[in-house]
């Protein structure tokens, strides 16, 4: 039960799509095409989402307990799988949202920074 | 991460994958159902956009890419790779074995032939060394012991075990009844002190004489072991009275079986056990085996306090010039077994402290003790295994049998890892392959382990199923021709799970090396034609390297096998000093309480006359120890005018016996006369002594004719005597062997048995030539002619009781020997092995040879040469190896030294032998090679 091995760039892009992934379906239950559909909408189109890497992504925040899965009708009547965020997930939302607020900010003073004259 | 979102997780995690596993098919299914809904919405969506149907489809498939590829990593989210990967590698594995036939064979066999016998060794050990009571919570039982010096211990009689520990002390787990109910009164420190006694009497079930083993018990042992009986009630504190009081009786569940068929109606019938009449209250449940041992239960369990009537100590009361015919009350007389529970919370060391403190007191106070003597120190020892007396006879053997086993377990994984390395050099070129393909070398290590776990499973499934079959050929072993044994070894989930770590344990060992050698396989000179050429060296030091430590670990067995085989040889030669054929044992034990004395002395007589007027018998002796039997009696010996003297050995063996006795075992009176019909109850007593006893008693003076008594050693009551009379030597006679055949002859005298004021059980050895099973039921009329209830059990000849007395060294000759026997077949498969594929590979470099003009001859002992080498080295380590360990079984042997020469040249011998049969094959065909074709080959 490895995660699949992936280079240093990629595992910041997935904690941070785990993040999107976990504020999306905490706005409401939602099938993985919608997921991807309210993170678009959110970001104002700002982000595309690789659609491949959005399932495996889903299935592994599942596997971690974080949204649970249950098979529903969907708005035109075709079966949909929905995801909905657990307790556990929520917890692990607001914990995630706090490192990603105290990083952004590092990362903003430390932009800041202008060179200083000897 | 914190850790309330670890500890979800690794709550969750696990959940998840059981889920996943156990609803594959549905998971696939619904995994690919997600997928294409989501093309679905995509499509729809790019079509509200303006593109055609089919266009938005197309659109929609690149967009979210290959959906195997996505379900590949949905999968491993769910933690399913592994597995999957897992399954394939085991795929795989199995057709490769499979391709292999003539490998997996020789592997699987020759591991299942090592792990069935370690399973073997292994589950009679743990049964014999840890097996726990059949009793509930059997780790709180403690057993009560003492110690103290043996030369002035204060106890002086014990019937029951009496150890001697390093530094003269000795050890026993006998006390005095008194003692032991002085103990529980004081006891506050453990829970309440229980006691018991093992002993063989007589018995009468439904008419049938018989011998059993009884175990008398103190009324609180039912409740303090926890034991509930399966039918009827248990011996209860009402039924221990006062002595002689509480003829009540429990049956094992296997005398149940063997006597009343497991009649439930059993209850409130009667049996006679010494005479008395028990009433049968209970039925003990299964499995339980009473406190004594594990092994084997004893057939009947009454109340301590019926000892004075079906066990009467009237020999010792008369030696002892007292009138106790009840043991429950002599202070002097060490006996009865004490358990008790540990209470939770209290320390051993403290109960065993306040206990010690209370005994000494009791024997100050209720035994004679003299200025100087030493008190027995009490101490507790672990109870959970009954009186564990099986360790000392056990252990060693025990871990001897292990170590061997466990030698030929490694020799054959030794002989698979070469096999293996030797195939592997084949894969080479499959392996390059695989790499070249973009295999990882740890999937490569892992595929290749896989495979050797397979193949160690197959392994170990046949060694469980060897191991079930022979669990009980080595108790089988232990029995002997007339005794009844229950001793069955337990296939439990230890067994199988020692069998499970060992194939584990093996698959990895075997595995490693040919693993990490494929692994490191090259990709490029792997694909290349002549690739094998360049490798060759190094692999083939590592697989000489394996075949001359197997060849090692089998000099090491064939000389441990050598070693048990000439002690058995030697101890199978050892002049007894009688004749041993055609001579049947008969023992006779009158109850005392029908037989008090002068009563058994008659008994004898009419006994002895009424079997030698049997047609086919030509004589009968009487004697009270049979020898090669395990029993030895012995008595303190004062020719006239010597005295009594601590510091001086006098007591020696003696032997009570018939007038025919001489005659009918063929040993020869050298001097004076043997015992005859003028030797009667009233004329002056007589004694024969042997050769040795003359020798060292009377040196330089003829004995025939000297007086000596039998004056007990000391005057406090402790001692005892037979007979106050001067007993005259009429006789020298020749020295034989006494209680074993290990033992060299003792000095020993005889007294005539019609002499005797009382005498109890008598061996009748009969010399006949008619088979024991012609004779026996004549035998059996005469008796019961004269008493009904007597049992006539236990007969065997003289020849099956020496047999029984190596049988240890027999079993040892036979497990060591198989163990020797397949540990030569594994060697020479090794050697043949290694040789061939070295002949080979070697093919071209032979060829230039014979083309340069070597002869075949020569390239023969070039290739016997080679393999010379390697087994010398390996018969060498052996060799030294056997030395060192060797002398740790030196205990064990029997008229040689453990580096006794013959052996250790026989076995190096054997093994060059072996080897240069086993490379005698690859060197002919080395020889035949034909120059032009191996060049042409190239």
């Amino acid at each position: 039960m490895t995660p699949p091995k992936q280079d240093k760039q990629n595992d910041v892009l997935q904690g941070t799509l785990d993040l999107l992934i976990l504020k999306a379906v905490s706005l409401g239950p939602l099938h993985g095409y919608g997921v991807l559909l309210r993170i678009q909408q959110i970001s104002g189109e700002e982000l595309i989402i690789q659609q491949g890497s959005l399932y495996p992504a889903l299935y592994r925040l599942e596997h971690q307990g974080a949204i649970a899965s249950e098979w529903g009708e969907s708005e035109n009547n075709r079966k949909a799988k929905y995801y909905r965020l657990t307790a556990a997930g929520r917890h692990r939302l607001e914990e995630e949202t706090q490192k990603w607020k105290r990083m952004a900010g590092i990362m903003a003073s430390v932009l800041r920074a202008t060179p200083e004259r000897a | 991460m914190n850790f309330r979102s670890l500890a979800i997780r690794l709550i969750a995690q696990p959940l998840s994958w059981a889920r996943a596993m156990s609803r594959r098919r549905r998971l696939e299914k619904e995994m690919e159902a997600e997928l294409a809904t989501h093309l679905e919405y995509l499509a729809a969506d790019l079509v509200r956009t303006g593109y055609a149907p089919d266009e938005a489809a197309r659109r929609a498939r690149i967009a979210l890419g290959s959906s195997i590829v996505h379900k590949e990593e949905m999968r491993a989210a769910l933690g399913l790779r592994g597995w999957d990967e897992m399954r394939s590698d085991l795929r795989y594995g199995a057709r490769v074995l499979r391709k292999s036939l003539g490998f997996t064979a020789v592997a699987a066999t020759s591991l299942a032939l090592a792990i069935g016998a370690n399973t073997t060794i292994f589950s009679v050990a743990r049964q014999v060394l840890y097996e726990r009571l059949a009793v509930p919570h059997a780790v709180n039982l403690r057993l009560l012991a003492w110690s103290a010096m043996d030369r002035h211990r204060a106890v002086h009689h014990i019937w029951g075990d009496d150890d001697p520990l390093p530094g003269g002390r000795t050890t026993s787990t006998s006390f005095s009844y008194p003692a032991y109910q002085q103990l529980r009164a004081a006891n506050r420190s453990m829970g309440d002190l229980f006691a018991f006694k093992v002993t063989a009497m007589n018995a009468t079930i439904r008419t049938e004489p018989q011998r059993i083993q009884t175990e008398m018990v103190s009324g609180n042992y039912y409740a303090e072991l926890g034991v509930r009986p399966q039918l009827g009630r248990a011996i209860q504190p009402g039924d221990e009275g006062a002595p002689g009081q509480g003829p009540v009786a429990i049956l094992s569940e296997g005398l149940w079986e063997r006597s009343f068929a497991r009649s439930p109606a059993v209850l409130g019938e009667i049996i006679k056990i010494s005479d008395i009449t028990f009433t049968i209250i209970g039925v003990n449940p299964h499995g339980f085996t009473g406190a004594k041992n594990v092994q084997q239960s004893p057939d009947v369990f009454v109340p301590l306090s019926m000892q004075p009537l079906i066990r009467p100590m009237s020999v010792r009361a008369a030696q002892a010039g007292k009138p106790y015919a009840s043991a429950l009350e002599d202070p002097n007389f060490w006996w009865v077994n004490v358990m008790g529970r540990t209470w939770p919370g209290t320390r051993d060391a403290t109960a065993q402290a306040a206990l010690a403190g209370q005994l000494n007191a009791i024997v100050r106070a209720t035994m004679p003790v003299r200025p100087g003597d030493d008190l027995p120190h009490l101490e507790l020892r672990d109870g959970s295994r009954g009186l564990f007396t099986q360790e000392k006879m056990f252990a060693k053997p025990m871990a001897v049998l292990l170590t061997l086993v466990g030698f030929v377990l490694l020799l054959a994984c030794a002989n698979i890892a070469n096999l293996m390395l030797a195939r592997g050099a084949q894969r080479q070129r499959e392996m390059s392959v695989r790499l070249a393909l973009g295999a990882g070398r740890t999937r490569i290590l892992r595929q290749m382990l896989v495979e050797s776990l397979l193949l160690a499973g197959m392994g170990g499934t046949g060694g469980l199923f060897m191991g079930y079959l022979g669990r009980n050929i080595i108790p089988r072993m232990t029995e002997n021709a007339w005794e009844r044994s229950d001793f069955h070894v337990h296939f439990d989930w230890n067994v199988f799970a020692f069998t499970a770590g060992v194939t584990l344990l093996t698959g990895l060992l075997f595995g490693m090396a040919p693993a990490l050698a494929a692994a490191r396989s090259d990709v490029t000179h792997g694909l290349k034609e002549s690739a094998k050429t360049t490798t060759r060296r190094r692999k083939g030091a590592g697989g000489k390297a394996l075949v001359a430590f197997q060849i090692a670990l089998s000099t090491l067995l064939v000389i441990g096998a050598g070693l048990f085989l000439r002690t058995l040889a030697g101890l199978s030669s050892v002049e007894v000093g009688f004749r041993t054929d055609h001579l049947l044992l008969v023992p006779i034990d009158p109850p005392q309480g029908r037989y008090p004395a002068g009563k058994d002395v008659q008994l004898h007589e009419r006994l002895e006359r009424a079997f030698a007027a049997l047609p086919g018998v030509e004589s009968v002796a009487v004697a009270m120890e049979s020898y090669v039997s395990d029993g030895e009696s012995l008595m303190g010996f004062y020719p006239q005018g010597e005295k009594y003297d601590p510091q001086k050995h006098q007591e020696e063996d003696f032997n009570v016996v018939g007038n025919r006795f001489y005659e009918t075992l063929g040993i020869p009176i050298v001097a004076g006369r043997s015992f005859g019909t003028e030797d009667t109850r009233i004329s002056p007593k007589v004694a024969i002594v042997n050769q040795k006893l003359a020798a060292t008693r009377f040196p330089n003076q003829n004995p025939v004719g000297k007086m000596f008594s039998l004056n007990g050693h000391d005057a406090d009551g402790h001692g005892g005597t037979l007979t106050d009379e001067f007993i005259r030597i009429v006789g020298v006679c020749g020295d034989t062997r006494y209680s074993n055949l290990r033992q060299e002859p003792p000095a020993q005298f005889f007294l005539p048995y019609v002499q005797q004021s009382e005498l109890g059980g008598v061996t009748f050895e009969i010399r006949t030539r008619l088979k024991p099973e012609t004779i026996l039921p004549a035998l059996r009329k005469e008796v019961r002619q004269i008493d009904p209830d007597l049992p006539v059990v236990n007969v065997r000849t003289q020849e099956q009781q020496i047999a029984a007395d190596v049988q240890q060294e027999r079993i040892f000759v036979t497990l060591t020997s198989g163990f020797g026997l397949l540990a030569l077949a594994l060697a020479s498969v090794g050697i043949y092995g290694i040789m061939a594929y070295s002949v080979s590979q070697r093919t071209n470099e032979i060829g230039i040879r014979l083309a340069l003009g070597a002869k075949p001859s020569q390239v023969r002992a070039m290739i016997l040469r080679e393999s010379s080498w390697l087994a010398g080295g390996g018969v060498l380590a052996g060799l030294a190896s056997a030395m060192v360990l060797s002398r740790a079984i030196q205990s064990l042997l029997f008229g040689i030294r453990s580096y006794d020469p013959l052996t250790l040249s026989s076995g190096v011998a054997l093994l060059l032998l072996v080897a240069l049969a086993a490379s005698w094959i690859p060197a002919r065909r080395a020889a035949g090679v034909q120059p032009m074709e191996a060049l042409r080959h190239e």
